[in-house]
């Protein structure tokens, strides 16, 4: 169907999936490595959440989860497993959100005061902010995510897909 | 393997090779890493405070951010147990009393500083240890022959929206210094330096004493 896209929207296509990957990759690298340079302090946020009581998991899981954005990061720049890492971004990307939102709504029932109003360091790599524009940015990576996961925009990539033979691209 | 003919089952099994190779990366980076985190330690032993689930920091659109960590206080004041302590807290007027004590002893008193290596560098009081209950390795030795010599000691972090004081309290405690003599600083540094008391800069008894945090 994309076949008969004029060129020049193809082209238009091709470019912003590109940018597209390069932002989320960059955005998963610089998130993923504020927390990874302050492992404790992130520990301590994730503690918060109330996910486990066992030291081990919570420790694994605040050990790991920096170092595995910064991975995915690094795979979306590089244009390497691009639809395999949006899906994994995408299936990391829905928890949290419902996590933030979780708790900003106990922040916001606890302070009667409007949800975007409630501002707090959800561990998500950006220090302290507000919930509505954390909400907001997540949207945006799953979008972005969603996107990728389409498979469209293999320019500048190392290898699009893992799996051999490469599907040819539906799109262009 | 019928499924990896398909688009979907591709992406699907290049999702999952992803999340396993991208684990082993993780964990590996971990152990590597000299801030990686310890595994197997338990970093909150039983006795220190729960998650405060209500660390609500509110303030309108337009503060800057570096001024909302003031506001949590009133909330934590309320929400951070007091009850069934096994140490005492104390305030900012006594605290600054007892850092210019005359009539103590030298090592009478001891302060304890628990927060992170760079943040006690860029300003702690004056003559206080360094002691991060997150990384006990490094300065505990030191610090528990201080204390034991100690007839008060008082330990604080940023503030009372931290429990990292009350981290080190507790890891005092497990190894034997009584809690008659621990005191916990609530305010911390944040009141103390609000407060235009002194802060010593980078090393212990370095000599560079200012009333602003670098």
């Amino acid at each position: 169907m994309t076949n008969h896209q004029p060129s020049w929207k193809r082209a238009g296509v091709n470019l912003f999936t590109v940018l597209a990957r390069w932002l989320l990759g960059a955005a998963f690298v610089y998130l993923g490595l504020t927390k990874a340079l302050h492992p404790v302090e992130f520990l301590k946020l994730m503690r918060q959440y109330d996910l486990t009581q066992d030291a081990l998991l919570l420790n694994a899981l605040s050990a790991a989860l920096p170092w595995f954005e910064l991975f995915c990061g690094l795979l979306l720049l590089a244009g390497v497993a691009v639809r395999g890492t949006a899906l994994t971004l995408m299936l990391m990307l829905v928890p949290f959100t419902l996590l933030v939102w979780h708790r900003a709504l106990l922040l916001q029932a606890a302070q009667h005061i409007p949800l975007c109003a409630v501002s707090f360091d959800c561990g998500c790599g950006n220090g302290q902010e507000f919930v509505c524009r954390k909400l907001s940015e997540n949207l945006v990576f799953l979008g972005l995510s969603v996107w990728l996961l389409w498979g469209r925009g293999r320019q500048f990539s190392l290898r699009f897909s893992l799996m051999k033979p490469p599907s040819p691209p539906s799109g262009l | 393997m019928k499924t990896a003919r398909t688009p979907v089952g591709r992406v699907l099994l290049e999702a999952a090779l992803v999340a396993v190779v991208g684990a082993a990366f993780a964990f590996a980076a971990n152990r590597v890493s000299p801030r990686g985190l310890v595994l197997a330690r338990d970093y909150f032993p039983p006795g220190t405070n729960p998650p405060v689930r209500m660390a609500a920091i509110t303030a309108p659109a337009d503060s800057p951010t570096d001024t909302n960590p003031a506001a949590p206080s009133a909330v934590l004041r309320l929400t951070t147990p007091t009850e069934g302590l096994e140490w005492r807290l104390i305030d900012g007027d006594r605290t600054v009393q007892l850092l210019h004590d005359s009539h103590l002893r030298p090592g009478a008193i001891v302060f304890i500083d628990a927060r992170d290596e760079e943040a006690y560098l860029a300003g702690h009081i004056p003559g206080a240890y360094g002691f991060d209950p997150y990384h006990p390795d490094k300065d505990f030795p030191a610090v528990l022959t201080v204390c034991r010599a100690a007839e008060q000691i008082v330990i604080y972090c940023y503030g009372s929206n931290c429990d990292d004081s009350q981290m080190a309290a507790r890891l005092l405690r497990n190894v034997g210094i009584s809690g008659q003599k621990i005191f916990v600083y609530g305010g911390g540094i944040t009141e103390w330096t609000n407060n235009h008391q002194p802060v010593e800069i980078g090393a212990r008894n370095s000599g560079n004493v200012n009333i602003t945090i670098q």
